[in-house]
């Protein structure tokens, strides 16, 4: 094989650690394709069964954000196997309150499938509340995966210039108060 | 204390600010008189049959930009009343609802009472997490690009 075959098939067949930020996405919409890098199906050569699955690095699942009302409406279902009270209903800010990567892992959990596979991608799935990942998970990363919303900004963020000189949509009539 | 009325022919277009100070014992509230502080910066819409701005401007607003969406609001957040902005019945309702989304969002802590708790992090429970909003769920009307332009 010559160098330039033998780096085409390292560069084919390598486990390649890709990094994902979580600011300001839904965690299950991300989930999906969070779930499509660890099988290896955005590759050509997938196959179920040939272990072609990625690494992926989430930062800041702290900063996810869920639609309007679901902070309260959406429920996480634990039991503890042992009868009579066993069975909890967590809300959703509950459960992110307490472990912030927690939501993000379950609807990764839940879009992989539910294969034997299941236990191999989680394993390669790496969760952190903040951008502080240590050094010897950060070497390995080559690839970022795109966001899927666009991060929204505040009101503050903009300098006091940039709101003044923003074109306005009416002026105020006259003698109006400002207050 | 007497209430004097002045009577003048020309209204000037000029904008009030009402400040009010206290140096020691003497409270004193000045009604000042100064250009408006959006003078030249308002958009041109010419040759519109639509008196309202919004509808002139034919724009799909989103709950995330805020820029204009705090033009509509007070410095307490509050939102200013249609004679006062001039957009029609439709529009105040669409920009109501899309402010409200906002400020649930957290994205005016500024555009807020001083009673208020501006960072959404030192909010009670579900308050303090990052929430978006669908603004296709706005029922009184919708967005320029799709159903106005069928009109």
């Amino acid at each position: 094989m010559s160098s330039m075959q033998r780096a085409k098939q390292w560069a084919t067949f390598a486990r390649i650690w890709h990094i994902y930020d979580a600011k300001w996405q839904n965690p299950f919409d991300s989930s999906k394709t969070i779930a499509k890098y660890l099988k290896g199906q955005h590759k050509p050569i997938y196959h179920p069964l040939s272990d072609c699955g990625d690494h992926v690095v989430v930062i800041n699942c702290r900063d996810i954000a869920l639609p309007g009302p679901e902070w309260y409406q959406r429920v996480f279902f634990h039991h503890t196997g042992y009868p009579k009270g066993g069975a909890t209903w967590t809300l959703a800010w509950e459960l992110h309150e307490k472990n912030p990567t927690k939501i993000m892992e379950r609807a990764v959990h839940r879009a992989v499938g539910g294969t034997l596979l299941r236990k191999g991608l989680m394993a390669r799935l790496h969760l952190f509340p903040d951008e502080h990942v240590s050094e010897d998970l950060l070497r390995h990363v080559t690839s970022q995966i795109p966001q899927l919303r666009v991060q929204p900004r505040r009101l503050d963020s903009y300098s006091e210039e940039e709101v003044r000189d923003f074109p306005k949509v009416f002026d105020y009539p006259a003698d109006h108060v400002i207050r | 204390m007497a209430q004097h009325k002045t009577l003048c022919t020309a209204r000037p277009a000029l904008v009030k600010q009402i400040v009010c100070a206290e140096e020691g014992n003497v409270t004193v509230i000045q009604g000042r008189v100064m250009p408006s502080p959006r003078e030249n910066r308002v958009v041109q819409t010419g040759g519109s049959t639509c008196a309202c701005p919004l509808c002139q401007l034919h724009l799909d607003i989103k709950h995330t930009d805020v820029l204009i969406l705090s033009q509509f609001l007070r410095s307490d957040g509050c939102l200013l009343p249609r004679r006062v902005s001039g957009v029609c019945r439709l529009q105040q309702r669409r920009v109501q609802q899309l402010v409200a989304m906002a400020q649930k969002a957290g994205l005016m802590p500024n555009l807020a009472p001083s009673s208020s708790k501006r960072d959404p992090r030192r909010r009670f429970g579900y308050k303090k997490f990052n929430k978006y909003y669908d603004e296709s769920t706005i029922r009184d009307v919708q967005p320029f690009s799709s159903a106005m332009s069928a009109r």
